[in-house]
């Protein structure tokens, strides 16, 4: 699977109907807003290029308004595109028939309040294509499936927040679609809500349904996702596989120790190792972990008592936070350039 | 298909609404009411009571249409429920006509049972006969509701409930002057009466929906009145549907 | 064809504009049909006589009808109240000139108010005037055009004879005049002194009244002008016809 990055210029990518193997791909996708009295424009999403394939659960990472919920919004037809084209399950986004094997959850999914859990997953159902008895019949099973099937004929005038969410997710299942899209799934669910949800989309995944969900809760994106994109200002920043994202990068050593004599760290160590002192303990962050046998047998040598020693993998919050650095650096040195050229 | 899970959805959130049912309720309340009053009118009480009852079905439907057709669009839109909707396989043309057909159809059923209560009154009082000047009259009625429907979601497609509100009850009377107005051209010299005369055709004819003078005096409309009122509600909540379509396609959820 | 080369977004726009672009027209066309061959709620010349009315009718929304009949019922309530006080009916005129605009078809109202105003509200040419604005309005109304006779027969301070006839023989002529019209027009020209126009009315209601009452006293009437003109002494005739004044009996 080839990483695209938003710094690609040539863009060779034919004009036309993409393969079936595709269930979402975008050509220079941008989303602009022209203030109606002052003309000033304000870019939501600028050029995306992406591709997910059929089947895999891509992760969609960004700070709120990098334009997350705008790509989302623009693949089911709630935005209309400035510039671009996009293709979902092999047909345009301009038409109609794009969202025939889509399911969509929106961030903070809102209904209507005067009818019940059944009947608003009827609807939905044969909004989507079900005929009436099959929708009823699905509309049952899901509202069992995410836990409110114990009350059908509660008005969803008196749902909760997570309650919504489930019923929000059910709407977006009942049809059984190929692809899913996810706004922020987890948000508004407590732990047990959360696992539920996983265990949804992992159970998708293995009926071959292509997920591709948005999220600030990032475990989740690290254990659900077979790749992440992260998008940022309106640009996509790095498209990579989680292992990819992570592996690259050098791992952090925890090194637990009691009996550490006062002193200062040897200059060749000072900036990969860092010293704090505790109650009872002390404790080194070894940056560099090719050094670690050094460290432990300066601190054996030194008459410390060694605890533990605890490899700690980059999380994916730090890259996505060094990505986000490193974009906006990027940014400001194009800037700079434009400025100067 | 979609066209009709749409309406029929909206028929239910219509009939849900306790404004509907309130509405209905007052409307009996009031037609039956009229009797009370045919004491005074010096025998004249069979003309109040068609005329007040066939006045109540035009206002009180005009009021559900203010209350609750203008945020059909407007409020979906606001409180973001539309997104579960467009987001599926529907054309957004046909989640238009759809909340038009719902509510027509909710306020058809109200013109009815407003309508059978007035025949119901006036066959208690010896006036059986005049069936078929209230079924006209009622018939007449519900079309004008259809065309005001079809304002209101024009203008829930493209504003805030609020104003959409505001607009509907601007048109519909901009609309019941639409005659006189056709008359005040004729004042004018060339160019601004023949701008004023178009105007007077652009505008709702609503006028040839209010068959009220007649069915007081218990007479029926004529057949080519029925025919043109018909053709031209038809016409014109179609140009107006179409006017919504052209209008919201472009239009952004964000 | 063409809409199948442009985008699918914009193809439906076009659509759209198209669509309501030809149905408008149509719209168009229908509304001008209709302001031709359908019956007006209410005539503008009519209201633009009486600039209260008129404003007062474009208010109502399409609802003049509604609004003339609780104008009614508060005009009945206000010749009641001051019928049983202080018989004063400065506002009668009034009242039933915007009742009237409201509804010109309103018929029971013409006669009302004319009769209220010309008998105790003293004010025989507002009485007058509203059952012309009636009869302007409603053209074929036989029983307006009777009542119309009747006013001028029974004017306070002296009978308008010519007149009254010829209001009685509009109304003999209209399909719902009622059918004493025409002896009504035939005994007020005899007593008018008019006895050719007189007799053939006596004739026509001789020949073809189902009452034999009516047909005999036809005939009596027919000797009588017969007499009348063969002698020269009119008042074999005509009978002496009191003046009329306005006796209200108080109500209890």
């Amino acid at each position: 699977m080839q990483a695209i990055t938003g710094d690609r210029e040539d863009r060779s990518v034919p004009d036309r109907a993409p393969a079936e193997a595709c269930a979402i791909r975008t050509v220079g996708l941008t989303k602009s807003y022209r203030h109606p009295w002052t003309g000033k424009v304000v870019s939501g999403l600028e050029a995306l290029d992406l591709e997910v394939s059929r089947g895999e659960v891509m992760g969609y990472l960004g700070p709120n308004g990098a334009g997350k919920t705008t790509t989302l919004k623009l693949l089911t037809g709630l935005l209309k595109p400035t510039r671009g084209e996009a293709w979902v399950m092999g047909e345009s986004i301009a038409r109609v028939e794009s969202r025939r094997r889509l399911g969509f959850l929106p961030e903070q999914p809102y209904f209507y309040e005067y009818l019940n859990g059944i009947e608003l997953l009827e609807l939905t159902g044969r909004l989507s294509g079900l005929t009436a008895q099959d929708a009823h019949g699905r509309a049952r099973r899901w509202l069992g499936r995410v836990g409110l099937g114990a009350r059908p004929q509660l008005v969803l005038r008196k749902y909760s927040k997570g309650m919504l969410q489930r019923l929000g997710l059910a709407a977006a299942l009942l049809h059984e679609p190929e692809l899913l899209i996810l706004d922020e799934p987890m948000s508004g669910l407590d732990p047990f809500g959360r696992r539920d949800v996983r265990d949804l989309i992992l159970e998708q995944r293995e009926r071959g349904t292509t997920v591709l969900f948005s999220s600030h809760i990032l475990p989740d994106v690290e254990t659900l996702c077979d790749r992440v994109a992260i998008v940022l200002n309106g640009r996509l920043s790095r498209v990579a596989t989680v292992g990819e994202l992570v592996s690259g990068s050098r791992q952090r050593v925890e090194i637990r120790c009691t009996g550490v004599p006062r002193g200062e760290i040897a200059p060749d160590l000072r900036h990969v190792l860092e010293r704090r002192d505790h109650a009872h303990e002390t404790v080194f962050l070894l940056d560099d972990d090719s050094r670690l046998n050094h460290v432990i047998g300066l601190l054996i040598h030194a008459g410390a008592l060694v605890r533990a020693v605890t490899p700690q993998r980059a999380s994916l919050e730090d890259l996505f936070l060094a990505a986000a650095g490193a974009a906006a650096d990027r940014t400001e040195a194009r800037d700079e350039q434009r400025r100067s050229a | 298909m979609m066209v009709g899970v749409i309406a029929r959805n909206t028929f239910r959130e219509a009939t849900r609404d306790r404004v509907l049912a309130g509405v209905v309720i007052a409307g009996v309340v009031l037609i039956v009411s009229t009797q009370a009053l045919g004491p005074l009118a010096l025998g004249e009480g069979t003309r109040l009571t068609v005329d007040l009852g066939l006045s109540a079905i035009s206002l009180l439907g005009l009021l559900i249409v203010l209350l609750v057709g203008t945020s059909l669009v407007a409020k979906e839109i606001e409180r973001r429920t539309i997104y579960n909707l467009l987001s599926r396989p529907i054309g957004r043309p046909a989640y238009l006509i759809g909340k038009w057909l719902g509510l027509t159809s909710a306020l058809w059923v109200v013109a009815a049972a407003l309508g059978l209560a007035l025949w119901t009154v006036l066959a208690v009082s010896g006036h059986a006969g005049q069936a078929l000047v209230v079924l006209e009259a009622a018939y007449l009625a519900s079309l004008e509701l259809a065309v005001i429907t079809a304002l209101a979601v024009l203008f829930s497609a493209l504003s805030t409930p609020v104003l959409s509100a505001l607009y509907t009850l601007g048109a519909y009377c901009v609309g019941q002057w639409s005659w006189d107005l056709r008359e005040f051209a004729h004042q004018f010299p060339a160019p601004l009466g023949a701008v004023l005369g178009a105007a007077s055709n652009l505008v709702p004819n609503l006028p040839l929906f209010n068959m009220r003078a007649l069915a007081a005096h218990g007479e029926s409309a004529s057949p080519a009145h029925l025919v043109i009122a018909t053709a031209y509600a038809a016409v014109y909540c179609g140009s107006l549907l179409a006017l919504a379509a052209a209008a919201f396609e472009s239009r952004d959820f964000k | 064809m063409l809409l199948g080369a442009l985008p699918p977004r914009v193809a439906r726009m076009a659509g759209a504009w198209g669509v309501a672009i030809v149905l408008g027209c149509a719209a168009y066309q229908l509304a001008d049909l209709a302001a031709r061959h359908v019956p007006r709620p209410h005539p503008l010349e009519e209201l633009s006589y009486y600039p209260s009315g008129e404003k007062l009718s474009l208010a109502t929304l399409g609802h003049s009808d509604s609004f003339a009949d609780l104008a009614w019922l508060r005009a009945v309530q206000y010749y009641g109240e001051h019928r049983r006080s202080d018989m004063k009916f400065t506002r009668l005129h009034h009242v039933f000139d915007i009742l009237t605009s409201l509804s010109p078809r309103f018929i029971p109202a013409y006669v009302f108010g004319s009769f209220a105003l010309a008998q105790e509200g003293a004010d025989f040419a507002h009485a007058e005037a509203l059952m012309l604005k009636g009869l302007e309005a409603n053209p074929t109304s036989g029983r307006l055009a009777f009542e119309l006779g009747f006013l001028y027969y029974v004017r306070p301070g002296g009978r308008d004879l010519p007149r009254a006839a010829q209001y009685f023989e509009q109304a003999a002529r209209l399909p719902d005049g009622p059918p004493l019209s025409r002896r009504f027009a035939a005994y007020v020209r005899q007593n008018a002194g008019d006895f050719i126009v007189a007799r053939a009315l006596w004739r026509d209601v001789a020949e073809t009244s189902g009452n034999r009452y009516l047909r005999e006293m036809a005939e009596r009437e027919i000797r009588k002008i017969d007499q009348a003109r063969a002698t020269g002494r009119a008042e074999l005739a005509q009978k002496r016809l009191s003046t009329p004044t306005v006796v209200i009996r108080p109500v209890r």
